[in-house]
């Protein structure tokens, strides 16, 4: 659990510099975490039995088939879609990722999944650019992105070879 | 009250498929698997935990210390790739999901940001946000996928913004709206 160790360190650090800041500066850190805490504990609540619970639906070919290491291309489209379809925060994604992982999905499969959720995310467009923004930046902003998903999955297939790690199926 | 329905319409959505989730792997597969499924998401949660609260940390102290809006002087439509550059890199260390991105768009765009900028901004806040990586990428995932997935987003931010660029669409920015 290096990464743990790394982003309590790191969130210290980043603590340390709002106190030197001053007092009231730190408290308003502290308040951003609370309302963010509590914003997103209930969905993790529910978006952690989701994604175990459709693990365990998931029938093993779709994971080893349609998105196994040997799927291809084709196997980058349909995850980019899928991936794009998931909604909500990195609390429902990651989780569905590792269990999709876990069961034999292919590396750059989940590469073009995680970019897909991240840069398509059908669910967040609806939810806050549309309105945030506006229809147009939605529109541009997705005709600028469609194609990022199956190219990050491209370039994962490029790289897989350097992390001889992410081969063998877990 | 738009902002509270959609808020509540990611829980709802969410409720509603792990809901059915629920029945299904009860109905299909027995009381065994369902036990199983909820040992995992236990799992889980005690899992990412404590990166979630350091993480949540992180975010709201960085919140007060980077002046995002001050760089977005070095944003504008005749930047270049170095615009880009920078932009892709403050969204890279945005933290915080879309109610603290979609506003930073505004910000940028008020301080001279022109639309190729904001939308590296906002698609490596999205994709590359170091935030999401340490706190649920690296823990959940493993490190070597972690930087597998981080290497082959890096590039993503430079070429949604330059094809931004030169799609022949223009976007003005909305009135300033509550929250």
């Amino acid at each position: 659990m290096s990464g743990q160790v790394i982003i309590i360190l790191i969130a210290l650090v980043c603590f340390g510099l709002a106190l030197r800041r001053g007092i009231p500066t730190a408290q308003r850190a502290l308040r951003e975490t609370k309302t963010n805490l509590a914003r997103v504990m209930p969905m993790m609540l529910v978006a952690m039995p989701m994604a175990t619970f459709l693990a365990e639906l998931i029938p093993a070919d779709v994971a080893s088939g349609w998105l196994g290491a040997g799927s291809g291309v084709g196997g980058l489209v349909i995850a980019s879609f899928a991936g794009g379809l998931i909604p909500g925060g990195p609390y429902a994604s990651f989780p569905l990722v590792l269990t999709f992982l876990k069961a034999g999905a292919g590396p750059a499969q989940m590469v073009a999944l995680i970019t897909g959720w991240a840069v398509l995310a059908f669910h967040r467009v609806v939810m806050w650019e549309v309105p945030f923004l506006g229809p147009r930046f939605a529109v541009i902003r997705t005709l600028a992105s469609i194609a990022l998903p199956l190219l990050a999955g491209l370039i994962a297939m490029a790289l897989l070879p350097l992390f001889p790690s992410l081969a063998v199926p877990r | 009250m738009l902002a509270l329905a959609r808020r509540h319409s990611t829980l709802l959505a969410l409720s509603a498929i792990t809901v059915v989730a629920v029945v299904l792997v009860r109905v299909l597969k027995g009381p065994a698997a369902v036990a199983h499924a909820w040992g995992g998401s236990v799992d889980l949660m005690l899992g990412i935990l404590p990166s979630m609260l350091a993480g949540m940390l992180m975010a709201g102290s960085l919140k007060q210390l980077i002046p995002s809006g001050a760089l977005a002087k070095w944003m504008g439509a005749e930047s270049g790739w170095r615009g880009l550059v920078i932009a892709s890199a403050v969204g890279m260390a945005s933290p915080g999901g879309p109610m603290a991105a979609f506003p930073m768009v505004l910000v940028l765009t008020a301080g001279g940001a022109d639309i190729g900028c904001v939308i590296s901004f906002i698609v490596s806040w999205g994709l590359n946000g170091f935030n999401r990586i340490l706190v649920w990428e690296m823990p959940l995932l493993g490190t070597d996928f972690a930087l597998l997935r981080f290497l082959s987003g890096l590039p993503m931010g430079l070429i949604a913004g330059a094809l931004a660029r030169r799609i022949p669409m223009t976007w003005v920015p909305p009135e300033p709206k509550q929250r």
